[in-house]
């Protein structure tokens, strides 16, 4: 951001790494796709949009999304996204714990701050981030259950991809 | 955080939503609830507090609020009248003095005397159980009642057991030590932020009470504290100690000085009526810089422009005063807005945005796609390569390995890395994790050990970041592949470089430079580097049989290494169309005997350099060694492919060629071609 000039389209796949005991759902590295979109006047509405488009494509199937409200210090409005689930279409199942929803990423409206130590007027400039787990969406969409899976370097899971 | 839904109840005259519909609410507009469970006969809601909602909302007055906006409900804030004793002065009980106003912006104290301590009432005991606490007795499950209702943590101390009716507040000596209530000794340290009496720490501040002041039986004064520290502070001394509490972690995440006071007053008030005393005269109170309320300018139309949906001016201004926020008009379209000072999350016209907009509801944004100029992206030449790369090998049977980025310090020492090459990470999650990766090849030889047993045959690869002290990163490209397969390595190699457009391909005899410790790895005899042009790229090889011993890998294994950022330099640069020659091409075979140690590349390079552009290709189809040949010889053969780009060669051009070729290998007199 800091490099280029506005209108911008970013988006950013990555590894990450955390420091935490792994389990199920949790990996000490996984890659993480976080995106970016500044212009004049660009809206949560239009990330709904946006965001609502990609879910239907990847997961090829209508499907639902809403966003409550959450926390993030670089974003203000943050939102969670979820999308209904996939399992029951929002009906409730054990997949969704029974609320028909599912937590996709965590998203918002860029912090002015962050503009601003980019070198950007937030009065002219605004726009919306992402972030996501790609490992997430890949479990979801062929119900892998086990995070580990993807760096446990077995055969008989990497063969089938 | 865990809330008793009767306990909410008692702060509205009206009946609140059932507590599966409430929980909906709360999710949709305020905080993710996580699960709401019976509880004899209340709800607990488990409510996922935003941290930066911390300061006003962990408490259930906090989510009253919420509850009032969201359900449209007045709740009822009580103000606590005292009836405080004239013929008893606080002061003459206690002495508060603060020697740190930014570790401590405010601390207020009350005296109750002649209180009886005892249990608690059931209604009270019931509710702090919901809430997942275990009473104590009244005076101190007042304090922590006190705490859960309004978000300020409160601490009683016996009046009597405070030497010389002090308190202060100060940082504590280093070495100093303290006893908590839980009888546990912590040794302090001098950034920590104690309160003591004129002789001895008796609380480590805004985290754990100290034993010696503790509340018992035969208490008859008790002092409250409500104070206000600095977050930094007790996260700083909390996270040292390796103690949280629900105090801490309150303080922590910041809490509105204003609270101290209302906090207090409810506590007193609560202890008078259940523990019976008297209150004594005046709130001391140390509160040299006092906060106000901050004032945010909000553009109204920049609510509609960030969000994406029009609300009315007159639902804006409805919103922001259900939360408790101030307007003023200043023109038509902006407005002053006067954040209570609980709200310490709010600051600036995008909080305020925040607000509106969850409050009226995200659900009711318009998916809109934006009006904007299309620009194709730029081509991504690294993902271009990554992609084409990694395509070759699969379509050569190989499959695509993502191992950690991290090696153990056992595999350090197999693979005999020295420790100045490596990063070290400073805290790992584990053993297992303890220097990012030199090379790919430690973990895809893991990948062997874990899967050599089902199958017979196993070929993997990976594309990733490998990591050298100090602070550099590379992108390699390596693999491995199972069995006694080093010429099909190789070829692996050829078949890569050349689907790659790079024709230019030598493999050359490794020369370790002095220092250098490849062949730990690598079988000596058995081992080359690859070069492009003149230029190395990379490395394959069997891998030494010690090697795979220290991994239990009973298979033979053979690997290799490209530096990626080198190879796509090169193909991006050599990536050029050759015509594809519309004359025929002919081919000739080759049989040599040479001796076991020469090397196939140097046959080839011998022949390509003989025949120059009219050797179209060359191709090994067989070796063979032991049985009738002679001893220590090996007998390799070759299909050569003969084009030229401008003309038919002639059988009579080709048979010369030919014959070149096999005076040039000869000229080597162990070398002896066969007919």
């Amino acid at each position: 951001m800091e490099k280029n000039n506005p209108p911008l389209r970013i988006i950013v796949p990555g590894r990450v790494f955390r420091r935490e005991a792994t389990d199920a759902s949790h990996e000490i590295n996984f890659y993480h796709l976080e995106g970016l979109m500044i212009d004049k006047d660009i809206s949560a509405a239009n990330f709904k949009a946006i965001i609502q488009d990609f879910y239907r494509e990847f997961f090829g199937k209508p499907l639902k999304i809403r966003f409550i409200p959450s926390f993030f210090p670089f974003v203000e409005p943050g939102f969670q996204v979820d999308i209904s689930c996939l399992n029951c279409q929002g009906r409730g199942c054990s997949a969704c714990q029974q609320s028909g929803w599912l937590e996709m990423m965590g998203a918002g409206m860029v912090h002015p701050n962050v503009l601003k130590n980019s070198g950007l007027n937030p009065k002219f400039w605004q726009g919306f981030a992402f972030g996501m787990g790609i490992e997430r969406l890949v479990m979801m969409k062929y119900k892998i259950n086990d995070i580990r899976l993807f760096y446990g370097g077995d055969l008989r899971f990497l063969k089938q991809f | 955080m865990n809330f008793s839904y009767n306990w909410l109840q008692s702060f509205f005259k009206k009946k609140l939503p059932k507590p599966e519909k409430l929980a909906e609410l709360l999710t949709m507009h305020s905080f993710e609830v996580a699960e709401v469970k019976k509880f004899n006969r209340d709800w607990i809601l488990d409510i996922d507090i935003l941290p930066n909602r911390g300061p006003d909302s962990f408490s259930c007055l906090g989510i009253a609020r919420e509850i009032s906006t969201l359900a449209g409900f007045k709740y009822i804030a009580d103000k606590y009248e005292l009836k405080e004793d004239k013929g008893i002065k606080a002061r003459d009980f206690i002495n508060v003095e603060v020697r740190d106003k930014t570790a401590c912006s405010r601390y207020t104290a009350r005296v109750i005397t002649e209180v009886k301590v005892g249990f608690s009432p059931k209604w009270m005991r019931e509710r702090l159980e919901a809430c997942g606490l275990k009473p104590i007795n009244n005076i101190v499950d007042v304090a922590n009642y006190v705490m859960l209702e309004t978000g300020q943590p409160l601490h009683a101390f016996d009046g009597e057991k405070l030497q010389d009716r002090k308190i202060i507040v100060r940082f504590a000596k280093e070495g100093e030590k303290i006893i908590t209530l839980d009888e546990e000794r912590y040794r302090l340290e001098k950034e920590m932020l104690v309160i003591t009496d004129a002789k001895k720490p008796v609380a480590i501040a805004g985290i754990k009470g100290g034993k010696p002041p503790e509340i018992d039986l035969k208490t008859k004064i008790v002092v409250l504290e409500s104070a206000n520290f600095n977050p930094r502070v007790i996260r700083r001394a909390s996270k040292r100690i390796d103690l949280k509490t629900d105090a801490s972690w309150r303080f922590e995440h910041g809490i509105d000085p204003n609270l101290t006071e209302f906090a207090i007053n409810r506590a007193t008030l609560l202890i008078q009526e259940i523990a019976g005393g008297r209150i004594a005269q005046g709130l001391i109170d140390f509160y040299p810089g006092k906060v106000f309320p901050k004032r945010v300018k909000l553009d109204l139309d920049y609510v509609t422009s960030l969000l994406g949906i029009k609300i009315s001016h007159q639902e804006i201004i409805a919103i922001l005063k259900s939360l408790g926020f101030k307007i003023k008009h200043l023109k038509s379209k902006i407005i002053e807005v006067e954040v209570p000072t609980f709200r310490l999350d709010v600051s600036i016209p995008e909080d305020l945005i925040e607000e509106i907009g969850r409050i009226h509801g995200y659900q009711e944004i318009p998916a809109q796609f934006p009006v904007a100029a299309l620009i194709p992206p730029k081509r991504n030449l690294d993902i271009f390569w990554e992609n084409l790369s990694g395509g070759i090998l699969k379509e050569a049977g190989f499959t695509e390995a993502y191992n950690y980025s991290f090696i153990s310090e056992k595999d350090r020492e197999i693979f005999r890395y020295s420790k100045r090459e490596l990063m070290e990470v400073e805290n790992p999650t584990s053993l297992d994790f303890q220097y990012l990766r030199p090379s790919l090849i430690p973990n895809l030889l893991k990948n062997i050990e874990k899967n050599f047993r089902d199958f017979a045959e196993i070929k993997i690869f990976e594309l990733g970041k490998i990591f050298h002290h100090p602070k550099t990163e590379k992108k390699v490209l390596s693999g491995v592949m199972s069995g006694e397969v080093f010429y099909e390595t190789k070829g692996t190699i050829d078949l890569l470089l050349n689907k790659l457009g790079v024709s230019n391909i030598w493999f050359d005899e490794y020369r370790p430079k002095p220092g250098e410790n490849k062949l730990s790895i690598w079988q000596p005899k058995k081992c080359a580097e690859i070069k492009i042009n003149h230029e190395k790229i990379g490395f394959l090889g069997e891998i030494s049989p010690k090697i795979l011993d220290s991994l239990k890998v009973a298979i033979k294994v053979s690997a290799f290494d490209i530096d990626f950022e080198k190879l796509s330099k090169l193909t991006s640069e050599e990536h050029e169309y050759r015509p594809i020659s519309r004359f025929p091409s002919a081919v000739r075979d080759i049989a040599i005997l040479v001796p076991r140690e020469v090397k196939v590349a140097q046959v080839l390079n011998k022949i390509y350099d003989t025949g120059k552009k009219l050797v179209r290709d060359v191709d090994l189809f067989d070796i063979y060694e032991g049985g009738e040949l002679p001893a220590g010889k090996k007998n390799l053969a070759f299909h050569i492919i003969y084009q030229a780009e401008d003309r038919t060669m002639t059988s009579e051009e080709i048979d010369g060629l030919q014959k070149k070729i096999i005076s040039a290998l000869e000229k080597n007199r162990t070398w002896q071609v066969r007919q």
